[in-house]
């Protein structure tokens, strides 16, 4: 509403004008939806490269054991520890330094973040590309891959061509709904594009952070909020067309039955590459650890010439603070989104609401600027911003909707006999559903409360804007400090920011097993 | 609605008045104590919450220790707001005002200067004199930029609480001379120097710009009025043709911008940059004995001087613990804490006392304060005023308007 000058008390003036007056307004789009597009093809390559060249391999199993980390780790966190590694000073070029390259001062050849976008489309792959990989794998079993593979070799197929002709064009219609989530988050990211992204003109989104916190700019900053959902619905249509396309090539490909051998060798390489981006953003947080107790670390020594403990004992008093209210938050959104969650699929199980699954990808379609701008407004209006409740709501607004994806696979398959069998048993409702269906279902409840715990933990700009500023959690001071702090602080933060999902996602891997044993005990 | 407001505005305009002048009467009066001691008393157990920029690891770790004394001494509660940017806290004042939340604010004490105070005393944001009432404030420095804030009278709307110059910060173990002036600066990246400073509106750049603007412009007398009085095209001109030149030599190849001035501190380090820009003219000291900068670096000024202004806090007019704002205000101002903060070890923001006017004990606190060969000498490099606030958002414009697309 601000945008169109309707609510002059929050804004005045018309904020489409300013908006189109900002002379930052239209180089800041095209770098959004050059980071986002580019970024979003490059996850969705990666991934489908990943399918075809790593699928059944040592390698694919080392991968999926890995990738939870990957995930857990916040999207914050990850984006330093990329910075530190990738910079003309970084981890990268000292290895290299000044041995093999000649370098006795960082080259001046290239800086982090560049102005182009490129270290911003690096953070953003990294973080999503297992992403969609691990959406696309738990796919795999329901189109019968290993079956496909087979049927395809026996037809003289390639593998590779099996799953372009055979796989893909069923796999893909599969994980659009998650691509489009991709491009959502890609285009309008804050925390990432803060860090990593260019500063001058920022991506649109990060501009958009910066009008709302100008005062004479909040009807042009909510003039840009509609104006990004508006274009993230062009991306969408874009992305369809796209798809019609390419779909009608390989049609007419797939018919004309050409049979090419695979390259072995283009396999093998992409394998080594593969292993290599996943390994990178590991040592990434490696790195982050060591940065967290250097005391001095110059350019080119590859690790520090002095260490110290004291970014973590000496600040014990202002980590805790930060390091408690996430935590809060965090137990928070565990706890009420796991009774939400499957307080719905009951309802849905005994036929109270209908299956909505699409209602779940709403809030993750919409540009995080968009919809938050509008709540703050709202918040403002019935003076509930900055209160406590309001930022745990919105972080349990934002992790539900993973939590019913995740454990709505798990609560549809469980056999129907076993609730019968129980109630002939005499077993009460409740009984049965805290006695036999929660426990059956309790490696997917764990892993829904990881991720819920992981996603509440990294929220950044919804603790901003509904917070007033009030909540300081660790992704807050993290990339409030970034521009300013020094390295070894931040990367302290960083770290515990991290830690808190890796926790979580550890504790999802032994949970299960202990309950497993406590109950065969009995 | 209308009237409503009108009589919040007149209430809450009298509430400060009467403030204002009891304290002033009281002051008169040998019964002083009585009023602060009342004001001590209902300060207890209040949360009083600080917004103040948080992208400094020492000035943190200060007001860390600020918020465990002031518990500990007089039972406040105070908790640091760690924010990016200032103005975010001026645009939330101004939507509360504007929605009519006149009570029960968000925010009990800022960090401000400049062009914000100045946009919060437009606004009629800030809650009244309250500076002048306070205890500490007779050993405050009586000098202009303490009574005007970039050339718009404080009206102990803000209360002082450190001073502040821009300076460069190099490394003798690359760079053995600094170039000393805007036009030595050109010829260092021309001959491959590496420089980069933050984009505006980041508040370093734009001081930066300011200084060269103050350099360049031939008609830099213009620069105190405020700049609506100025043939803003003549008096820039030379700055922006002194930009196109530097801008495509600079890291980053006026591209990409250090992310603030800390970050040209850490590019320093990493060697990235040959010069870092600070505006605390100990901030190398305090970054050496920290660990971020190596020993080898050294503090100066630019040959004719730089720009200089005094930081302030304010209360905002709807805060909510104004008592324990004013005790932590006054706190902040005591030898005690301006000691500490001008300790290098510590933070290294220079005092805005007279140190004369202290008792003997706590002036010695202040002589043993040594910044090391790190920080600029004292004493070296002239100081220049800071050109009227509202220049600030208009150079920030016209920077943006050529360079950011």
């Amino acid at each position: 509403m601000p945008a169109f000058g309707l609510l002059p008390e929050l804004a005045s003036g018309n904020g489409f004008n300013q908006l189109f007056n900002e002379p930052r307004f239209w180089p800041a789009l095209i770098l959004s939806i050059k980071t986002g597009v580019i970024a979003t093809l490059l996850v969705l390559l990666i991934t489908l490269f990943t399918l075809i060249c790593v699928y059944g391999t040592r390698l694919w199993q080392w991968l999926f054991a890995w990738i939870p980390s990957l995930l857990a780790v916040p999207h914050a966190a990850m984006a330093v520890g990329l910075a530190f590694m990738l910079a003309p000073s970084g981890w990268l070029a000292r290895w290299v330094s000044p041995g093999i390259s000649g370098w006795e001062r960082p080259p001046a050849d290239w800086v982090v973040p560049d102005a182009h976008g490129w270290s911003l489309i690096f953070g953003l792959v990294v973080k999503e590309a297992p992403f969609l990989l691990l959406t696309a794998a738990a796919q795999l079993q329901s189109i019968n891959v290993d079956a496909s593979l087979r049927i395809g070799r026996t037809l003289g197929y390639a593998p590779a061509r099996c799953w372009s002709r055979l796989i893909l064009p069923q796999l893909y219609p599969r994980i659009r709904l998650m691509l489009m989530v991709i491009l959502a988050f890609n285009f309008s990211v804050v925390d990432m594009a803060i860090i990593l992204g260019p500063g001058n003109p920022p991506t649109f989104s990060v501009l958009l952070m910066s009008l709302i916190n100008d005062p004479s700019s909040r009807a042009a900053a909510s003039a840009g909020a509609l104006f990004m959902a508006f274009g993230l619905v062009l991306l969408f249509v874009v992305l369809w067309l796209l798809e019609r396309l390419i779909a009608g090539i390989a049609s007419g490909r797939r018919e004309s039955g050409q049979r090419w051998v695979g390259h072995i060798l283009w396999r093998r390489f992409y394998s080594a590459f593969i292993a290599a981006f996943f390994a990178l953003s590991s040592i990434s947080i490696v790195l982050l650890v060591i940065w967290s107790v250097a005391q001095r670390w110059r350019f080119p020594a590859v690790f520090p010439t002095q260490y110290t403990s004291r970014f973590w004992l000496g600040k014990v008093d202002q980590l805790t603070s930060p390091a408690v209210l996430t935590l809060s938050f965090a137990l928070f959104t565990v706890v009420s989104v796991l009774v939400a969650a499957i307080a719905w699929l009951e309802s849905e199980r005994r036929g109270i609401v209908p299956k909505l699954d699409w209602l779940w990808y709403v809030p993750l379609l919409i540009p995080q600027v968009t919809l938050l701008f509008g709540l703050q407004a709202a918040s403002l209006l019935f003076f509930i911003d900055g209160k406590w409740l309001t930022v745990a709501y919105i972080h349990w607004f934002y992790a539900m909707p993973y939590a019913v994806l995740i454990l709505a696979v798990a609560w549809r398959e469980i056999d129907p006999n076993w609730h019968s069998a129980a109630a002939v048993l005499g077993a009460g409702y409740w009984t049965i559903l805290f006695r036999v269906r929660i426990p059956m279902l309790i490696r997917p409840i764990a892993q829904a409360a990881a991720v819920a715990l992981a996603v509440s933990v990294a929220q950044y700009l919804p603790t901003l804007l509904l917070g007033a500023g009030r909540y300081q959690t660790l992704a807050i001071d993290l990339v409030t400090s970034f521009g300013g702090v020094d390295k070894r602080a931040i990367a302290v933060l960083a770290v515990l920011q991290s830690l808190l999902p890796l926790l979580a996602f550890v504790l999802a891997l032994l949970v299960p097993r202990l309950v497993f044993r406590s109950r065969l005990a009995h | 609605m209308i009237i409503q407001r009108f009589k919040k505005t007149v209430l809450t305009t009298a509430v400060c008045l009467s403030f204002a002048l009891s304290t002033v009467t009281s002051a008169q009066d040998a019964n002083v104590n009585a009023t602060w001691d009342d004001l001590l008393e209902s300060a207890k157990g209040q949360q009083v919450y600080f917004n103040a920029w948080g992208g400094g690891e020492q000035i943190n770790s200060y007001i860390q220790w600020v918020a465990n004394t002031v518990e500990e001494k007089y039972g406040v509660s105070l908790t640091h707001v760690k924010i990016g940017d200032i103005a975010e806290v001026v645009s939330q004042l101004q939507a509360a005002k504007a929605v009519g939340r006149d009570s029960d604010g968000n925010v009990d004490l800022m960090w401000v200067n400049g062009e914000n105070f100045a946009a919060m005393k437009n606004g009629g944001l800030t809650w009244g004199a309250f500076a002048r009432a306070l205890p500490n404030t007779k050993y405050v420095k009586d000098t202009p930029s303490i009574k005007f804030d970039f050339s718009v009278p404080v009206d102990g709307l803000e209360s002082p609480w450190g001073g502040a110059q821009l300076v460069f910060i190099y490394d003798t173990e690359y760079l053995k001379q600094p170039p000393a002036s805007a036009l030595a600066l050109l010829e260092h990246v021309k001959a491959g120097g590496r420089f980069a400073y933050p984009a505006p509106p980041d508040f370093h750049g734009t001081t930066f710009i300011k200084q060269l603007l103050i350099e360049l412009s031939e008609q830099s007398t213009a620069l105190a009025s405020p700049v609506e009085q100025a043939d803003f095209e003549a008096v820039t001109a030379p700055l922006w043709a002194y930009l196109d030149q530097l801008h495509p030599l600079l890291w980053g190849n006026g591209e990409s911008w250090p992310a603030s001035a800390a970050a040209t501190m850490q590019l320093l380090d990493d060697a990235e940059l040959d010069i870092a820009l600070s505006f605390n003219p100990n901030e190398a000291s305090a970054a050496v004995k920290n660990g971020q900068l190596p020993e080898t670096v050294r503090t100066y000024v630019f040959e004719n001087g730089t720009i200089g202004n005094t930081h302030f806090v304010t209360i905002p007019y709807n805060a909510k613990a104004k008592a324990g704002a004013m005790i932590v205000a006054n706190f902040l101002l005591s030898a005690d804490a301006q000691a500490r903060k001008a300790n290098t070890e510590f933070w290294g923001d220079p005092t805005i006392l007279d140190v004369s006017k202290l008792p003997a004990e706590d002036q010695a606190r202040f002589e043993a304060l040594d910044a090391g060969p790190w920080a600029l000498p004292l004493g070296a490099g002239k100081t220049l005023a800071e050109p009227h606030a509202s220049w600030a958002a208009a150079l920030e414009q016209a920077w943006l308007e050529r360079y950011a697309n």
